[in-house]
């Protein structure tokens, strides 16, 4: 078996005064695309942030590409190619649509110039085009939403970490944002997907996990994991 | 002459919108107040005097204030922010950072004494002057002047067309969502520092040669009055820091024109506080308290 392009080992990770991630191990293989599912408070933002090493690690392990992540900073692990989607989206308000893209195409050397990339990006998204040289904040929540995914977009990374992409989104905007999702995963981007909207979620992923009180109580195949609707019902609350 | 206090208002606010672009600049970035900053605008003034001791053109002075100012800028984020990174460090990082400027001032003293020390340039340096559509104008307040206005654009340049700008306000809006954008948040905080105090210092030496004299009190008077400068034009809005430190600069100058001397010192702290009760994020802050426009 290969290497796991993410494996996490027995991740303890406290809140506040609170152990929100128990114990948790999973991995992502390479251009998988692996859900993270549980009820509102399960855990799965904090598991997030810990991988992405917003959050400090109280023990365990975290192996990314093969190598421990315990001492890089985010904006490292940014920089070789895990790239997390937090909550919320991150959207730069304050800066303007095209700065955004910047930033993100910044990220790490690209092969392509940001002309290029942008144009790219503005095919796939093009209101994003029609208001590039507004301020972020001034865009709908969908907009956000596809400014979010197009940030990641205009430098493919290895990993894609997303934490709910459909938080305060229309169904048809829902539907939307996992289509870009489904496109990069066609592309061979790995993704970890955290959603509360378990039937989306597991019907993208080809395996996902069952997070209840920081603890995985489930996993295995999605269509396994669906097909087990009584069981998903009891850990989901 | 009223014409020649709006001048000399200028020159005054000039100094007070450099300082206050700096206080502005770090709490758009940390949320978080420097207190070592007006001491390091004062040391700037110092550097006037080391560049004369140096025995070097006295033109000098300016890219050692930047130097000079700089690392004393870094040396301040070192020791009294970045540890203090938690919600409640902020008094910690504000203590912390009070007393460096303490030391800084002490460490001056012991130097050059508590007294102004006198620069040693030729006094045609801060007197020599030209009529100019019948004002008798000191090139020296018409020099800052410019110098001012060419760091103001330069600094517009950097903030609103650069990466580093860029990076700066990616930081100043969310340092979360820019550390996930690859942006090392550590390495913008340090920049940020060199600029704000940069900035200070340039303005230290620039009313050093003014007035011929370095002064180690221009600190806990002046650079503190540019932190009230800060609060007027708006938490974090560098912009509202230029426009409120040229204002008071006039206003202060107006004021003593008619005759209100001294008292046009408290000026600018009775306006912070109407202003404060009135915009409590200032004139140009919005509802969020912290604003880095470019």
């Amino acid at each position: 078996m290969s290497e796991p392009v993410l494996a996490v080992e027995a991740l303890h990770v406290a809140y506040g005064p609170i152990k929100a991630v128990r114990g948790c191990t999973l991995r992502l293989d390479a251009g998988e695309t692996v859900a993270v599912v549980g009820a509102n408070g399960a855990g799965k933002t904090t598991l997030l942030r810990a991988l992405s090493n917003l959050l400090p690690h109280e023990s365990g392990s975290v192996r990314y590409l093969g190598a421990p992540t315990e001492r890089a900073g985010p904006h490292e692990l940014a920089r070789r190619g895990l790239f997390h989607i937090p909550e919320g989206r991150g959207t730069l308000g304050r800066l303007e649509v095209r700065e955004n893209l910047r930033i993100a195409y910044d990220v790490r050397p690209a092969d392509r110039s940001f002309e290029a990339a942008l144009e790219r990006v503005f095919e796939r998204f093009p209101r994003l085009r029609e208001r590039h040289d507004q301020l972020a904040g001034t865009l709908s929540g969908g907009e956000q939403q596809m400014l979010a995914l197009a940030r990641a977009l205009i430098n493919p990374p290895r990993v894609l970490l997303v934490d709910e992409p459909s938080l305060g989104l229309a169904p048809a905007l829902v539907e939307e944002a996992f289509a870009v999702l489904g496109e990069f995963h066609a592309e061979g981007i790995a993704i970890l997907l955290v959603e509360q909207n378990v039937y989306s979620a597991l019907r993208l992923a080809q395996r996902g996990y069952v997070l209840r009180q920081g603890e995985i109580v489930m996993e295995g195949p999605s269509a396994k994991l669906l097909a087990d609707a009584e069981m998903l019902k009891h850990y989901l609350g | 002459m009223l014409a020649e206090q709006v001048i000399n208002g200028l020159v005054l606010g000039s100094m007070y919108a450099l300082i206050a672009i700096g206080y502005s600049l770090v709490f758009g970035v940390l949320d978080k107040l420097t207190f070592a900053h007006s001491e390091i605008f004062m040391f700037g003034g110092y550097v006037g005097v080391l560049t004369v001791a140096l025995g070097v053109p006295i033109w000098w002075a300016i890219p050692l204030a930047i130097v000079v100012a700089g690392i004393q800028g870094l040396i301040t984020e070192l020791v009294s922010f970045r540890k203090f990174n938690t919600p409640d460090g902020h008094i910690t990082a504000a203590l912390s950072s009070f007393a460096a400027g303490i030391v800084l001032i002490d460490v001056t003293q012991k130097f050059w004494g508590s007294d102004p020390k006198d620069l040693g340039i030729p006094n045609t340096i801060y007197t020599a002057s030209t009529e100019l559509f019948g004002l008798q104008i000191v090139y020296i307040k018409l020099a800052i002047l410019i110098v001012t206005l060419l760091i103001m654009i330069a600094l517009q340049i950097l903030i609103a067309r650069t990466r580093m700008g860029r990076n700066i306000r990616a930081v100043a809006e969310s340092s979360t969502t820019a550390s996930l954008l690859g942006i090392d948040v550590k390495r913008v905080t340090q920049q940020t520092f060199f600029i704000a105090s940069a900035l200070a210092g340039i303005a230290g030496l620039m009313l050093a040669m003014r007035g011929g004299f370095a002064d180690p009190n221009v600190g806990l008077s002046f650079g503190l009055k540019a932190l009230a400068i800060m609060a007027i034009g708006g938490m974090g809005d560098v912009r509202g820091a230029m426009i409120g430190g040229i204002l008071i600069g006039v206003l202060e100058g107006l004021a003593f024109q008619y005759g209100l001397g001294k008292l046009s010192e408290v000026l600018v702290w009775v306006l912070m506080i109407v202003v404060l009760l009135v915009r409590p994020n200032g004139l140009f802050g919005r509802s969020v308290n912290r604003e880095l426009r470019a």
